[in-house]
């Protein structure tokens, strides 16, 4: 069993991609304890399965092997229904590419997850204290084509937010901002870890690393 | 559940006003035209259909004929006439004589029918007077005038013109009926398209007396014009039960190759409408599928907040509903805005009709479900499709 403190325990898992008739193994029997609260910081060069170690945990994908624990419960059993349920109310996930609804508005982006469980006179004044919360207070009826690609992504981050979960996963996160950019969006982060949210993120820069509390590295879908 | 049934309605309406409003005017215009293209084939049949009953009616039978019973003449047709009058759905009647004639100009010659009638009482229920191609209809006491048919007359694309008299407005031509014979003037050619009609000639009763002084008063023939919206079967019941001695037959009874000629075009409507609708099926289903194809990143960041796929594809049902419902309203505002008025002002010209468009209520509730049907389940399709396959290659718009 995992320990108490465990929020996410990775046990094991293996991924391989086929491409065409060549077998490519992205991860290789890796086993991994994330506690409440860390924030961790998954580094390693391209191809080394550090991104596809983030979609298993995250539960976008599933591994061919071995088990993943989140909160205690088992993962990679669960019917797709069940892990959509944990995706939505435990997990919050950031894309490199922002992955925002274009015809939307900050506030109704940020707002739609919640909607499947709660009314949008209760999740409106939510999404708009998030959205002022990761500094977007002047951008609120904005459309993602309206704002730079760190507002964008500080509109990606109030969603995960949206449902209150307790981990954050993030995918370089800022690969795609200018450095003042990606340091608002890092403080943002801070911010959220300060407050106990155990967040997971995938980064090459060094400078980044100064906001984990633990990295780990990986090398041809090991961890080293 | 409560709460999540309303995003679809959110998402949709989101998507349509915000959208790119190039691609959804495109599509509307696609669905309209697609809408069209379904109705106006059909409409075009139904026109050429209701124009020919409409020339069996307006240019030979009225609604009803009464022929005699065995005889030659209808007996007592005075006491006949006033009991057709005493129905209520009467409009109006004509007694004709209709006979066999042998017409002649010089060398030219021919057996056609030809009728002998009050003009004022047969522009009544015919509308042979609208459709004079030279010359001018009959007056009542005109004797020495006669009408006839384009095929009579003869001329440039009529039909049977090699049989012709080759005649014009002003021609004295020769009528023999059994064997008393009179010179006719040549007051007027009509030429309505309709063949049977246009085969025939007529002269006034006053014209009759002058050649056949023991038929002037004779009928062998009454046509009926009933009001609008009559029930014809109601009239002839009634007919039935005044005794009325003669036979009795509707327009249908009596329109002959015509009523061929309608069933022909209403079997090929069905086969083309069929066609057509296939064609629409196809059209909108590619429509739907490029739109939702194109948002297969957005269908799959959906997914991956968690949105429930029966979300999303009522979310696509509705913009599908969306797109039909108002393509086919614009189609109709198209129809009947602009292309029904100009074919009723420019009719086709056909060689047996000129047609305008015309659908009937059935057939036009019909194609707009159909269209409305028909994208609602294509857009479940990809919408199936893209909320089945694999989560991240829908986010990576694989």
């Amino acid at each position: 069993m995992e320990k108490q403190n465990n929020i996410i325990s990775v046990k094991n898992i293996e991924k391989t991609y086929s491409l065409g008739d060549i077998k490519v193994k992205a991860l290789r029997r890796i086993s991994l304890d994330i506690q409440e609260g860390e924030f961790l910081i998954i580094t390693g060069r391209n191809g080394s399965g550090k991104s596809t170690l983030l979609r298993q945990i995250g539960l976008l994908d599933w591994p061919n092997r071995g088990e993943i624990y989140i909160d205690g419960q088992e993962m990679t059993h669960l019917q797709k229904k069940k892990r959509r349920k944990v995706r939505h109310e435990k997990i919050g996930y950031i894309f490199q590419e922002y992955a925002l609804i274009p015809e939307l508005n900050a506030i109704e982006n940020v707002m739609l997850p919640a909607m499947l469980i709660e009314p949008t006179k209760v999740c409106k004044p939510r999404a708009i204290k998030l959205l002022e919360k990761v500094g977007l207070k002047e951008r609120l009826k904005h459309r993602p084509k309206q704002m730079s690609g760190g507002e964008q992504q500080k509109v990606a981050i109030a969603r995960s937010l949206i449902n209150n979960p307790k981990i954050l996963f993030a995918d370089e996160p800022t690969a795609n901002l200018d450095s003042i950019a990606a340091h608002g969006v890092l403080e943002v982060f801070e911010k959220l870890n300060n407050e106990g949210h155990t967040i997971v993120m995938i980064s090459h820069e060094d400078e980044e690393k100064k906001y984990a509390s633990r990295i780990i590295e990986l090398r041809d879908g090991n961890i080293l | 559940m409560k709460y999540e049934i309303k995003i679809p309605f959110f998402l949709a309406f989101r998507q349509l006003a915000r959208g790119s409003k190039w691609t959804l005017a495109l599509t509307i215009f696609l669905m309209a035209a697609v809408f069209i293209n379904l109705i106006f084939v059909s409409a075009l049949f139904r026109g050429i259909v209701d124009g020919s009953n409409d020339q069996t009616i307006n240019m030979n039978t009225g609604h009803i004929v009464i022929t005699p019973n065995g005889d030659t003449i209808l007996p007592q047709k005075d006491s006949i006439i006033s009991k057709i009058e005493e129905n209520t759905n009467i409009e109006a009647l004509s007694d004709q004589l209709q006979l066999n004639a042998l017409l002649s100009l010089g060398e030219n010659n021919g057996t056609w029918n030809i009728l002998a009638i009050d003009p004022e009482k047969e522009k009544s229920v015919t509308h042979i007077y609208e459709k004079l191609f030279e010359g001018e209809y009959l007056e009542t006491d005109d004797k020495d005038g006669i009408l006839i048919g384009r095929q009579i007359s003869g001329g440039e694309g009529v039909e049977f013109d090699v049989f012709s008299l080759h005649a014009n407005v002003g021609d004295k031509v020769n009528v023999r009926i059994d064997n008393q014979e009179r010179e006719f003037i040549v007051r007027g050619i009509f030429y309505s398209k309709y063949v049977e009609a246009d085969m025939r000639a007529f002269i006034t009763r006053t014209g009759l007396s002058e050649i056949a002084p023991e038929m002037e008063d004779a009928t062998n023939r009454i046509i009926i014009r009933a009001t609008e919206d009559a029930d014809l079967d109601l009239i002839l019941s009634d007919f039935e039960s005044r005794n009325i001695a003669g036979t009795f037959y509707t327009w249908e009874d009596m329109a002959g190759v015509m009523k061929s000629v309608t069933q022909s075009f209403l079997s090929i409507d069905v086969i083309l409408s069929t066609v057509a609708s296939l064609i629409a099926a196809v059209t909108i289903f590619i429509v739907v599928y490029i739109d939702i194809s194109n948002r297969r990143q957005q269908i799959g960041i959906l997914r991956a907040i968690g949105i429930k796929p029966y979300i999303i594809r009522t979310t696509y049902v509705i913009i599908s509903t969306f797109y039909s419902v108002i393509g086919v309203s614009v189609g109709i505002g198209l129809f009947y805005g602009i292309i029904v008025p100009y074919f009723i002002a420019n009719p086709f010209s056909l060689p047996i009709v000129d047609a305008t468009l015309v659908v009937s209520p059935a057939d036009f509730i019909i194609r707009a479900e159909s269209i409305i049907l028909i994208s609602i389940l294509v857009s479940l399709i990809p919408s199936f499709m893209i909320t089945r396959m694999k989560l991240l290659n829908a986010i990576w718009g694989k």
